[in-house]
């Protein structure tokens, strides 16, 4: 049991493709685009795990991307991600059908893991748990006389 | 004394697309901060500059900041 499970681990990996799409796409035509590169990956023999829809980014930097030998610069692209498993061997010639794709200017092939490895969205509501705890005290009255004696205090710096 | 970030919010995978994490350990200019000053782990610091390299060949964070 144990062979045939690491069999199956070894001949498909968790990997990540994360691509930015032109701007020039309209609202109505992005999806289009969208979907059509998740069923590249599932006609691969792909199984997409997580996905997120591709935003409007501002860039850090201008990149350029050559299109009918003319050089064009962009500020903004659709950012989108997925996350499927795959056959080793077929994620280059995955690559090899991206690279030919006219509406990515640049893509990015990595392996990870099958967990959720973002984990900003658990912080902020960590930092939300923190700031709502004190509200919650103060409704209960437990920091009232804390309030209360720093307020005498407070007069007390005033009057001396 | 300084704890490492990672260990201690329990990431075990420092993603690319996290950039509001990776922009803590960027100094103004866009550089990665050193790991004496972002007091990670050697082997959390090597994986963060990968990260960081990543989210910048994507356009996320910038390879330098004016």
């Amino acid at each position: 049991m144990d062979n045939t499970e690491e069999k199956a681990e070894m001949s498909s990996r968790v990997y990540e493709v994360g691509y930015l799409l032109l701007p020039t796409l309209t609202e109505e035509s992005m999806p289009v685009v969208y979907s059509n590169l998740k069923d590249l990956v599932v006609g691969m023999g792909g199984e997409i795990i997580s996905d997120e829809m591709p935003k409007m980014i501002n860039l850090a930097y201008t990149m350029s991307k050559v299109i009918q030998n003319v050089h064009n610069k962009y500020d903004m692209a659709y950012f989108g991600w997925i996350k499927f498993v795959m056959d080793p061997e077929k994620v280059s010639e995955l690559k090899k059908k991206l690279n030919l794709e006219e509406n990515i200017i640049r893509f990015l092939i990595l392996k990870t893991v099958r967990e959720n490895t973002i984990a900003s969205k658990r912080f902020v509501h960590k930092d939300l748990k923190r700031k709502l705890s004190p509200k919650r005290d103060d409704e209960n009255g437990v920091s009232l006389p804390i309030d209360k004696e720093e307020i005498d205090k407070e007069i007390d710096a005033m009057v001396a | 004394m300084k704890q490492d970030y990672f260990s201690a919010n329990n990431i075990k995978h420092i993603d690319y697309k996290d950039i509001e994490i990776l922009k803590r350990f960027l100094n103004p200019s866009g550089k990665i901060v050193n790991h004496k000053r972002s007091g990670i782990t050697m082997k959390n610091q090597r994986k963060l500059a990968v990260a960081i390299k990543n989210a910048r060949f994507m356009g996320l964070l910038p390879f330098v900041a004016k």
